[in-house]
């Protein structure tokens, strides 16, 4: 399954992009917790989005957003047409990428 | 001898031409790592820009004043400002950075994320304009279960 869900919708030259990454987002506290050692902390570190190589959308992030976190954004859309795919990745804390893909509509 | 030198010269040169290619957005964790540990919003904003003078207009920030869950506010925020990044922080949490975004030509600065606060506190969002100046936004909310601590 995808590790993100993406959808996105060109309306007027922008597109709205609503999309959610599946991810436990375990803070340092959390960590400490249930396993006894903060080092365990797993979370999102960086999120980017690309449409046919070009960088729409990137962020570096912490634990502090919510579990499964979601994120919405807008862009230019102008050079983009429907259908075109809008592919996210992420990097956690351990370099694990998850990736999901979504059509533009 | 020689053909060792041209060897190591040749290595050194093609890892030095692999580099930039990956560095095109920035990744604000490797580039700043400081900023992910500061303990207070001043520190993160100070590590991040190198300065903490903000000028407080220009952006837009949209928080409940009260949130029932402290593992979910929804916090959005915009601004019409030419930014470099945007920039948030909480003071509620025992590190203060949630997020930077890199803005790039096709950014329409109009977010909105969820964030977790272990406790009642304030939202920080920090813009970095292209001028060079930072502008901010800051709200406070209660949270009436933490969200933290798991």
């Amino acid at each position: 399954m995808a590790a993100i869900k993406v959808k996105a919708k060109l309306k007027k030259g922008i597109v709205k992009v609503k999309a959610m990454a599946k991810h436990e987002m375990t803070t340092y506290n959390m960590a400490k917790k249930k396993t006894g050692d903060r080092e365990n902390a797993n979370f999102i570190t960086h999120l980017s989005g690309t449409i046919n190589g070009k960088t729409v959308f990137d962020m570096s992030t912490s634990q502090f957003l919510s579990k499964n976190p979601i994120f919405k954004f807008k862009f230019k859309g102008e050079e983009f047409k429907k259908g075109d795919k809008l592919l996210m990745t992420f990097v956690d804390r351990k370099g694990k990428t998850g990736k999901g893909k979504g059509k533009i509509k | 001898m020689q053909r060792r030198k041209f060897l190591s010269l040749t290595l050194g040169a093609l890892a030095l031409a692999v580099v930039p290619a990956s560095v095109r957005a920035e990744d604000y964790r490797k580039t700043k790592p400081t900023v992910w540990s500061a303990h207070t919003v001043e520190d993160g904003i100070k590590n991040l820009y190198g300065t903490t003078s903000t000028i407080n207009k220009g952006v837009k920030l949209t928080a409940p004043k009260i949130a029932a869950n402290g593992g979910a506010i929804p916090v959005d925020f915009s601004t019409k400002i030419a930014a470099k990044s945007i920039a948030v922080f909480q003071d509620a949490n025992p590190e203060s950075a949630v997020c930077v975004y890199s803005v790039n030509e096709y950014s329409i600065n109009e977010y909105s994320i969820k964030i977790k606060m272990a406790k009642s506190g304030s939202i920080t969002v920090v813009v970095q304009g292209q001028d060079g100046k930072l502008y901010s936004a800051k709200q406070s909310l209660e949270v009436a279960l933490g969200g933290c601590e798991g």
